[in-house]
Parts: structure tokens; C-alpha cells; sequence
């Protein structure tokens, strides 16, 4: 429906044109304005206002009237149908006075804009502008009756059928009842209410169906009574109208079994009456109802009319609608008639020859006189013979409808396995494993070869376990082994404890008591000696400390023959040791075992050690007082 | 329906479980869950990750070479149905089944008898050398002399100082032969 919209899609009584008009106007202009300003800026002011108001009215006023078709402009189908169903002088008049009320509203802007200039005050000018507005919207609101047509117009428009007039179209007219809506229910997708009185179909209904890889339309009309042009009403006028302008192939139906309330030869005089539309298109007269009742069973008097059909060139076909018989035949037969009419008006026509230079069948030519039919082997003219005529194979849905309510889809059914596989229910897994992955036409073999294998195996002893128990001795020897391991782990835990925390450390000299007797004894009886009796060992006190016997004062020496008096602590090298050999020894023990970590370098205790690189309170923070430059 | 593989950690991949990732060039990765996924999202490498079957594999952890592997093989060549056929490849799969987990436990055994030299040969060294933690060498004398408190004979007393040694350090000479030996 290319050439017939009213493309405005918003719908304006006149009141609310004016309210928009102005708000847009209060919106996009300034709205404040002093009455100390200059003159010439209220003066611009307000002439603003009045010039932003007109230009607003223009602009809609002017859509409205290019939207709506002009009546000259379309195709004359369309034009007559708009006059049938519009009136064409209301429609002309309604958009005229558009028309008008667009210029009067521009005169009244310039004349206001005219005055403005000549303001003196901000309260005149101001005045004015109301005026001017005001002037305006008086004339908006006299158009209300017919921006009220337009608009109920431009529904109707949208709303009609999209019928393009100069594609391939079949008509179909009759009078009422006689079976039109229903003929195009069967032959297109439309879905045109077929009721048993007369007038169902109002208005003109447009379908589509396909014929020869082409797209036809199919226009069903309201159906037609037999009287003059003038007292036809709405309905009746936009059948004639279709009729008159579309460029179809016109399909006359008639109910030769009278069903529809009118004889078959009021029927006749019906199409003797409209005949003069019928000129230049393909005409078809269909025989519409033949479930009811046959051509053949009519009387004579109404066969005759209906040969006159015949004996004039037109074809007579029947159909019934109801049974779908002949339907089908009806469509191919209007389809054909009016392609062979379109091509020959086409060749008739003055672009026929542009056509035709383009067009060129190609034929090859003959080389020599002998002919060459296509060649089919005479053994697959024997097959063919032999085949048969085709056997329509009974399919699933014909099965379905058999059982009706027994029937179950087995989709098994058809398998290529022995019968008692078919319904098999095969296993997938097992323990965590695809049986798949497990089939193979070989199995058999593989697990036999597998299995001599093992046999092999466990005959040569590979699985025989030599158990090897421990005896008493090594198991012995695991648990002392334990034993040093746990005595290991705790000594070096214990030698962990004192390191930690960075308390301070009292001197040698000051600490106490670290290697007492008692001390000594336990130690002792944990290692599995005997330490009870040990009255003259060198380790106990003997009681000396009788006042009798005065303490014998020695020169003590030490290892390189100083003499020290009074040093209380033994040094470090001789406290433990009981002679000179047995110090000797120890201190080349004691040079023996530095080699081992000498030897790879480790940082020992005597090794500077920085655990901390940057303490922060050394390399972070502000001064209190003075500079950072050094820290 | 199958059982996959998780690309990962090679661990059974059951259906309506983890995730598939799909590479721009069409190769396919399964995983078994989340972890596996996103070790593989960062790059991990499956055969030096140690919890995996792949680690266990290449370092020869687990059995990996062996003809009772071969049976379960994914075969793109489809055979039609046999019932005979299935029956009999479900009873090989089982037996398959329990000739490969004996020769997967052997190996692992194989594998472990080896520690026991090793742990045998620590003990020994650990008791030579260090004794001394638990066991004074001075433990036990103090019996022994009261018990050799008048022997005349001098080769009783040595026997019986050999046999008390011997009673505690017996197995230092054990260790020391052994040490010999090698």
C-alpha cells in the first residue's frame, strides 16, 4: 500500500495543537525579560515569541497536508475508492481549509511583527504578542471539525487492504451469498468471515496465492445487486470501483443452486448489467454451489442461459467451495487466462520491441540430417515394464490412524540386527569404565594371549613376595634408631629455645649454678648408668669445709703459665678436662670439626650478620626538627 | 554417553560433571572440576604437577607400558551389535580388569622394597654413630664389676666383659661388617 498512507502518526484535535504550539514556544524561547532592557531587546523579544509560534503552526499544518495523498496523484483506483468511501469534495474541502488557516496564521505574524517594532513599552509589546498568539489560536480552533475528518480519514486509510493495482490480480464478483469469501478461503490464506446472511463482506478483502512460481492476488468484493449506478450504496460502489480500475482477471461466481436468494436468471441479467466493465479483461463465469445441485440436473430454460455463456467465448466452469472439487482447476484456468492476456497486451504495447531485442532463444544448429532422441537402454525399459505401477508404501501416519489409541512409535522397528537384538538394552558403563572402549571383533584372541602371559608370570615366581620380616636384631636396631632420631630432634629444639626472644644474656661469670652434681646424675641415669654410691667420685663435694684445715692457696696457672690470682671461673678450655693430653685432644677435635663447614663457606657464629638490611625507624619518617639529607 | 578424561589430572569425567573448553583451533579440553580447569588456565604444566596421573606416569610412579592397557582403546571404526560379542568383551573386561591392578600392585611394590635398604642402612648408621645420645658407654659397668669382684680367672673376666659388650653393642659389628662390605 505503497502510494496510499497518511504517514502522520500522531493524532491532533485542534485544542491540543494549540497547547502544544504554545509550550513549545514558552520552552524554546527566553523567557525573561525586564522592562529596563532596551527597547530594541524587548522589542526582539517579543517578536521572537510570535515568529517561533508561526513557524511551529507552519511547520505541522504543512505535514499534515503533504501527508495526506492528493487525490489528482494516485492511481485512479485508489482515487475512486477514496471518493466512495470519503466523499472527495468533504475530503478536498477539509484539507483546503488546512490550507487556508496555514496562510491567515502567517499573515497574522507578520502584521503583529509589523506592529512590534514599533512597541514603546514592554506592556505594549507585550500586549501585542498576546494578541498575536491569541489570533492565532482562535484560527486553530476554528479547524477542529476538520482536523476531527482527517484524522478519522487517515484510520481508515491505514486500515485498508494493500492491493497494488498493476500486479497479476483475480477479481471475484457476484452477488451476495452466492460463495466469493469462501472460493478465497480456499485459494489463499485469507481469512474472510463467510456468514449465511447477505452483505458479510463489507469492504474489499485482498489474498494471495501462488501459481507458476508467481504471486497472485486475489480480491474478494462485496457482492453487487442488480440496480442502477445511482441508487448503489458504499458497499456496492467500492465493488464497482475495484471492477472498474484494477486490471484483473474477473471471475463472475453464480449459485446455480439459488441458495443465495436470487434466480439464476436474475443472476444472468445481473452480469448483462455490468458488462461494459468487463471489457478488455479475461472473464471466467464459475458455478459456484454444484455440491447442491449439477449443471446437468438444471432444467432447460436456465441450461440455455447459461450456454449463452458458452456460445458468447466465455468459459463456464463449476466448483463447489463446500466439497473443494473443481476449486483448484478454477484458479489454474483465471491464472493462465489472464498471463496469456497480459503477455499479449504486452507484446501490443510500444516496449515490446525493448523486450524483445533482449530476449533471444538460442537453438543449435543441426549439423547433418540424422535425428538424436534421447537413447534409454532397453534393459531399463524392460525394468521399468517389469516394476509395475507404484505401490504406495504404507506409511507411519497410516499406521497411527489404524490403532488410533494403541498405536506407540517404536523407532527400533526398523533395525538391520537379528529380531531378538533389536529390542536389546546395552550396557555402558562398568566401574568407571566404557564398554565401548572395550569391543573389538579380537577380544577374544587378545585376552587369551594376555592370559598365557600372566600364567607365565606367575609360574617364573614375579608375584611370589619375598616378604622379608625383620628379625629380632633389625628390628632392634629400628626401634634404638628411633630412639636417637627422637633424641636428636629434641636436642635441637631444646637448642632452639635459648636462642630466640633477644633477652639479654648474663656473662659466664654471672650465671649460676649451669653445671651442678645433681644435674650431672640425672643426666647419667637417663644414659643408663648406675650413679648411686659415688661417695669418692671427683665429681662430688667431698666436706671440706671444716674452719680446722685453712684453705691452701695455690698459684693457679694456666695453659701458657700465667700465673692469675684469684680467677673464680675455670677458663673455657680446661673446664671438664682432667690433664694436659686429654686438653690437647680436645682442642684438635675441636679445630677438626670447624673443617666441615669451613670447607663450604657457610656464615658461622663468629660471621657478621645483619638480620635486619633497613630498620625502619632508621630509613623511614620525617624529622621532628631539620633536615632528612642524610639519615 | 561416555566417560571422559580429564585433560588434567586424567581422572574419570562423568556425565553432567565439569567443563569443556573448546579452542579456536577445535581442540577439545575436558575437565573433571574447577581445580583442574584453573591450573590449566594458569598455565600449569599436568606432567610436573605431582598429584596428577600424568606426573605418576612419566616418573614412573605408576605402571604405564603394558599390553593389558591396549583393551581399552577408543575405536573410531563403529561395529555392528552382536550380543555374543558385547557378553564376551564384558567378561574380558573384567578379567583384564584384575590381571592389570595385580600388575599395577607389583610395580608399586617393586617400587617400595627399594626404601627398606634404604631405611635399614640409616638405622645402622645412625646407631653406630650416634649411641651415645641414649646408651652411655659407661652403662652396665658397675654390674659388671661387682659381678667380677674376685674372679681369678682372667679369661672369664674378659669373656664376660666381651659378653656385656656384646649384649649392648652387638649390632655395631654387624654395621661395621656391613660398612666393610661395601
Amino acid at each position: 500500500m505503497s502510494s496510499c498512507t497518511a504517514k502522520t502518526n500522531v493524532s491532533l484535535t485542534s485544542q491540543d495543537f494549540i497547547d502544544i504550539v504554545l509550550s513549545k514556544t514558552q520552552r524554546k524561547t527566553p523567557t525573561v525579560v525586564h522592562k529596563q532592557y532596551k527597547i530594541s531587546r524587548i522589542r526582539q523579544f517579543y517578536m521572537r515569541k510570535v515568529k517561533f509560534s508561526q513557524q511551529t503552526f507552519h511547520d505541522k499544518l504543512s505535514t499534515i497536508l503533504t501527508d495526506f495523498p492528493k487525490l489528482d496523484d494516485i492511481h485512479p483506483f485508489y482515487a475512486d475508492l477514496m471518493n466512495v468511501l470519503y466523499d472527495k469534495d468533504h475530503y478536498k474541502l477539509a484539507l483546503g481549509q488546512i490550507n487556508i488557516a496555514l496562510h491567515l496564521i502567517d499573515n497574522v505574524s507578520k502584521d503583529y511583527v509589523r506592529l512590534l517594532k514599533y512597541g514603546d513599552s514592554l506592556y505594549r509589546c507585550k500586549q501585542l504578542k498576546k494578541a498575536a498568539l491569541g489570533r492565532m489560536a482562535t484560527i486553530m480552533k476554528r479547524q477542529a471539525q476538520s482536523l476531527q475528518y482527517l484524522e478519522q480519514v487517515r484510520q481508515h486509510l491505514s486500515r485498508l487492504p494493500s492491493i497494488d493495482p498493476n500486479t497479476r490480480t483475480l477479481l471475484i464478483c457476484g452477488f451476495p451469498n452466492v460463495g466469493k469469501s469462501s472460493f478465497i478461503n480456499k485459494i489463499t490464506r485469507a481469512d474472510v468471515e463467510v456468514q449465511p446472511y447477505a452483505f458479510t463482506t463489507k469492504s474489499l478483502f485482498v489474498g494471495h496465492t501462488d501459481h507458476r512460481y508467481l504471486r497472485w492476488q486475489v480480491v474478494d468484493t462485496p457482492g453487487i445487486l442488480d440496480h442502477p449506478l445511482e441508487d448503489r450504496n458504499t458497499i456496492e460502489m467500492q465493488a464497482i470501483a475495484a471492477l472498474a480500475h484494477l486490471r484483473a482477471a474477473i471471475l463472475y461466481v453464480m449459485d446455480i443452486s439459488e441458495q443465495c436468494g436470487h434466480t439464476i436468471e436474475q443472476q444472468v441479467a445481473l452480469f448483462e448489467s455490468i458488462k461494459p466493465l468487463f471489457a478488455n479483461k479475461p472473464l471466467l463465469v464459475v458455478l459456484n454451489k454444484t455440491d447442491v445441485i449439477r449443471l446437468e440436473e438444471l432444467n432447460p430454460e436456465q441450461k440455455a442461459l447459461i450456454q449463452g455463456f458458452i456460445n458468447d467465448d466465455i468459459p463456464v466452469m463449476e466448483m463447489s467451495t463446500f466439497s473443494e472439487e473443481g476449486v483448484m482447476n478454477v484458479k489454474t484456468e483465471a491464472c493462465e487466462r489472464l498471463l496469456s492476456h497480459r503477455i499479449e497486451v504486452k507484446i501490443k504495447s510500444k516496449k515490446v520491441e525493448g523486450i524483445l531485442n533482449r530476449l533471444h532463444v538460442a537453438l543449435p544448429k543441426p549439423r547433418d540430417g540424422c535425428t538424436r532422441p534421447a537413447f534409454v537402454p532397453e534393459k531399463v525399459i524392460e525394468k521399468r515394464l517389469e516394476k509395475g505401477p507404484k505401490i504406495k508404501k504404507k506409511t507411519e501416519r497410516d499406521l497411527e490412524v489404524e490403532l488410533e489409541d494403541d498405536y506407540s512409535l517404536d523407532l527400533k522397528k526398523n533395525y538391520d540386527l537379528p529380531a531378538d537384538f533389536k529390542y536389546d538394552v546395552i550396557p555402558e558403563f562398568w566401574e568407571g569404565k566404557n564398554i565401548a572402549d572395550y569391543i573389538d571383533p579380537d577380544i577374544m584372541a587378545k585376552l587369551e594371549e594376555l592370559e598365557r602371559e600372566e600364567e607365565l608370570r606367575v609360574e617364573s615366581g614375579v608375584y611370589e613376595k619375598e616378604e622379608e620380616e625383620m628379625d629380632d636384631e633389625e628390628k632392634e636396631i629400628h626401634r634404638l634408631a628411633g630412639k636417637i632420631r627422637e633424641k636428636k630432634a629434641i636436642i635441637a629444639i631444646e637448642g632452639r629455645i635459648g636462642r630466640s626472644g633477644g633477652a639479654p644474656v648474663m656473662p659466664r661469670a654471672g650465671r649460676k649454678r649451669e653445671r651442678s652434681v645433681s644435674r650431672l646424675r640425672s643426666e647419667f641415669e637417663e644414659l643408663g648408668v648406675d650413679m648411686s654410691n659415688k661417695s669418692g667420685a671427683h665429681f662430688s663435694r667431698t666436706k671440706s669445709r671444716s674452719a680446722s684445715r685453712p684453705p691452701i692457696k695455690k698459684a693457679r696457672a694456666d695453659s701458657a703459665g700465667r700465673v692469675s690470682s684469684s680467677s673464680r671461673v675455670t677458663p673455657r678450655d680446661q673446664s671438664g678436662i682432667r690433664n694436659v693430653e686429654l686438653k690437647a685432644k680436645a682442642k684438635k677435635m675441636g679445630h677438626k670439626a670447624q673443617g666441615k663447614m669451613n670447607q663450604f663457606g657457610k656464615a658461622g657464629e663468629a660471621d657478621r650478620h645483619i638480620a635486619v638490611k633497613m630498620p625502619r625507624h632508621l630509613y623511614s619518617g620525617k624529622r621532628g626538627i631539620g633536615k632528612t639529607d642524610r639519615r | 554417553m561416555r566417560i571422559e578424561k580429564c585433560y588434567f589430572c586424567s581422572s574419570n569425567v562423568w556425565p553432567g560433571h565439569g567443563m569443556v573448553f573448546v579452542r579456536n583451533d577445535c581442540k577439545i579440553f575436558r575437565f573433571c572440576r574447577s581445580k583442574c580447569k584453573n591450573a590449566f588456565k594458569k598455565k600449569k604444566n599436568p606432567r610436573k604437577t605431582k598429584w596428577t596421573k600424568a606426573f605418576r606416569k612419566s616418573a614412573g610412579k605408576d605402571l604405564a607400558i603394558d599390553p593389558s592397557f591396549e583393551f581399552e582403546k577408543r575405536r573410531n571404526v563403529p561395529v555392528k551389535y552382536d550380543r555374543d560379542l558385547w557378553q564376551k568383551s564384558v567378561e574380558a573386561m573384567k578379567k583384564v580388569e584384575i590381571i592389570r591392578c595385580r600388575r599395577q600392585a607389583l610395580h608399586i611394590n617393586n617400587r617400595h622394597s627399594k626404601s627398606k635398604e634404604v631405611q635399614r642402612r640409616s638405622d645402622n648408621y645412625e646407631v653406630t654413630k650416634n649411641m651415645g645420645l641414649i646408651r652411655s658407654p659407661a652403662a652396665g659397668l658397675k654390674q659388671l664389676a661387682t659381678q667380677l669382684d674376685g674372679e681369678k680367672d682372667m679369661s672369664l673376666v674378659s669373656s664376660k666383659f666381651k659378653q656385656m659388650e656384646s649384649r649392648v653393642v652387638e649390632e655395631v659389628h654387624d654395621s661395621d661388617r656391613e660398612m666393610d662390605v661395601e
